[in-house]
């Protein structure tokens, strides 16, 4: 297993946050987190990215516990919904701030800008780029120290179609490299053909883990979005 | 447009009690209110002068019988020497300290803490009156005045300066700058990468430090004042940078963002400032202002400046310094590790 959730717990209030949740996840998968507002699928999220603190819980990720913050940021690469970047600073400049700290030489930098279309922008300032291209740089910054488990909050949200559909190719790709992937959506028939896993978050509690086939046969599934 | 402008304006205002500025409004005004009421107000009407008198001094004895027949001006101390005379001085006992005159039989020297001040002119004056009623018009007591702290107006007021830009950078622009990093969520894009905690502290801590010295260097380069001990006088300023700015990054850490911050900068700003910088003129406020880091910064660079005081015979101040700068960075790494408000 490369990610193990033992019990992981975070409550904000009654229904707000995760309940307590196990499950594994296998080297290589694709996993689609989805369900409404306020199910937990970021909580959960922000926790294997030691964004937030568990209340409960243990996550193992190759064996490292998540409580191992130096070591675990190694393995996972995480991408907020809304890019967190340095506004006032170039593209470049962001990159090689986070290339230091991950101790990546520089020339990662050029194979990440060249990656992501990102060369044509690499003087620019981030405040002065859409939201599709700081998302590119978000998850090209992600991918400075090539961790082998991605992770991604809402990776579609108030982009544009073709922007949406660039996400997903990209998420292909990188899922054709190997990694294993975790996002969420809160649309379902997006990602129909994307995942090979889904897993539905509904009050704060885990109601489905299974195949996409399995889950648009489900009656989870119609009770929560038909 | 009249509804609009009412809705918008009710919006700010809910804004500005959502972000707690409407808070400064109120603390502001109460506060220099409150600093102004401990400020001995009799000063600039009337108020009993506490002179001190050597014990063992031959004062011309019309003197010490007009200044006794005086007591409802003059209150009448006794000291056993010009030192002591000086630490009362200091210390707010006395206004101002009697030795008799080397040069002139029958005259007096008056010993005070600053030559330029209301309260000397006042003890000039009330001296003056007195000598009239009991001798008429002759040669003045007072042949010479001497000051305790040695300087120019100009550099009086440089503790003050010197302390106005540290507590600026450390409670105005500190917290709003870790409360930025912490708004934008910047400070946990960095903790996604391999760097520890207590090395982001650091290096808040280092541009805390850097631009206190850098604004203080500069106010120097344009004064071109005295220092004194200089080496005491930049490892007093790098030790209170070193107090304040850590004070600054806890402030910011109890913030969800910048505008918080600001406000709780400013409520924090104006008790350290005020009550320090106005002790000189009461002696209420001598005895609240040294339970505050601000007040063991300014009397110690005060004494480098004006006493030629030295960090070797200043050693509490500066470990009570170094002590709050400590405690707070801890507090500030232990609410970074709980990631508080991010």
């Amino acid at each position: 297993m490369q990610i193990e959730i033992h019990n992981l717990t975070k409550v904000y209030s009654e229904k707000r946050g995760l309940l307590p949740t196990s499950l594994d996840v296998e080297k290589g998968e694709l996993i689609a987190v989805i369900g409404h507002n306020g199910a937990g699928k970021s909580t959960l999220l922000k926790m294997l990215a030691s964004w937030l603190l568990p209340d409960s819980g243990q996550v193992l990720v190759d064996g490292i516990n998540l409580g191992n913050r130096s070591a675990v940021v190694r393995k996972i690469g995480f991408v907020p919904e809304t890019p967190n970047l340095f506004d006032f600073f170039s593209v470049e400049y962001n990159l090689k701030l986070f290339a230091r700290l991950f101790q990546v030489p520089f020339l990662r930098i050029e194979e990440v800008l060249k990656e992501f279309d990102l060369l044509p922008f690499r003087d620019n300032k981030i405040q002065v780029l859409s939201k599709g291209l700081r998302q590119r740089v978000s998850i090209g910054r992600a991918l400075l120290a090539d961790p082998p488990v991605l992770l991604f909050d809402e990776p579609t949200s108030g982009i544009d179609f073709e922007m949406t559909k660039e996400i997903y190719r990209l998420l292909k790709d990188f899922h054709a490299s190997g990694k294993t992937i975790i996002f969420t959506s809160h649309r379902p028939e997006e990602i129909k053909t994307l995942a090979t896993r889904i897993i539905v978050l509904h009050q704060a509690c885990l109601v489905f883990d299974g195949s996409p086939q399995k889950y648009f046969q489900s009656e989870i599934h119609e009770k929560l979005y038909l | 447009m009249t509804r609009n402008i009412i809705t918008l304006t009710l919006n700010d205002l809910a804004i500005a009690f959502k972000n707690k500025t409407i808070y400064l409004i109120l603390f502001i005004p109460f506060f220099v209110f409150f600093s102004l009421k401990l400020v001995d107000r009799a000063d600039a009407q009337f108020k009993k002068i506490n002179i001190g008198l050597i014990q063992e001094e031959m004062y011309a004895p019309v003197i010490l019988r007009t200044i006794k027949s005086a007591d409802r001006v003059f209150t009448v101390l006794r000291v056993s020497n010009e030192e002591e005379g000086k630490r009362w001085l200091k210390e707010k006992k006395i206004d101002g300290l009697l030795l008799r005159s080397e040069k002139e039989q029958n005259s007096l020297v008056l010993v005070v803490l600053k030559k330029e001040s209301l309260l000397t002119l006042s003890i000039v004056e009330n001296f003056s009156a007195l000598q009239k009623a009991a001798e008429g018009n002759s040669i003045n007591w007072i042949s010479d005045i001497k000051p305790v702290q040695e300087s120019g107006i100009e550099k009086q007021t440089l503790p003050t300066w010197i302390l106005m830009l540290v507590l600026l950078v450390s409670f105005i622009i500190m917290p709003a700058q870790v409360a930025e990093e912490k708004e934008k969520k910047l400070l946990l894009a960095l903790l996604q990468t391999p760097m520890r905690e207590i090395e982001w502290l650091i290096a808040k801590l280092f541009l805390g430090m850097i631009l206190i010295l850098i604004a203080v260097l500069f106010l120097h380069l344009l004064g071109k004042f005295d220092l004194g001990n200089v080496l005491s006088y930049v490892a007093f300023i790098g030790v209170g940078s070193f107090c304040f700015s850590s004070y600054g990054i806890f402030l910011g850490f109890l913030c969800r963002n910048q505008a918080s911050a600001r406000t709780l900068g400013v409520i924090f700003y104006l008790p350290h400032l005020l009550p320090s910088a106005l002790s000189d003129f009461s002696q209420k406020l001598t005895a609240v202002a040294p339970f505050l880091p601000s007040y063991q910064f300014y009397e110690p660079i005060k004494s480098i400046l004006f006493e030629e005081g030295r960090i070797s015979t200043l050693s509490l101040e500066w470990i009570y310094l170094l002590l709050v700068g400590l405690l707070t960075l801890f507090f500030s790494y232990l609410l970074m590790k709980k990631r508080w408000l991010m």
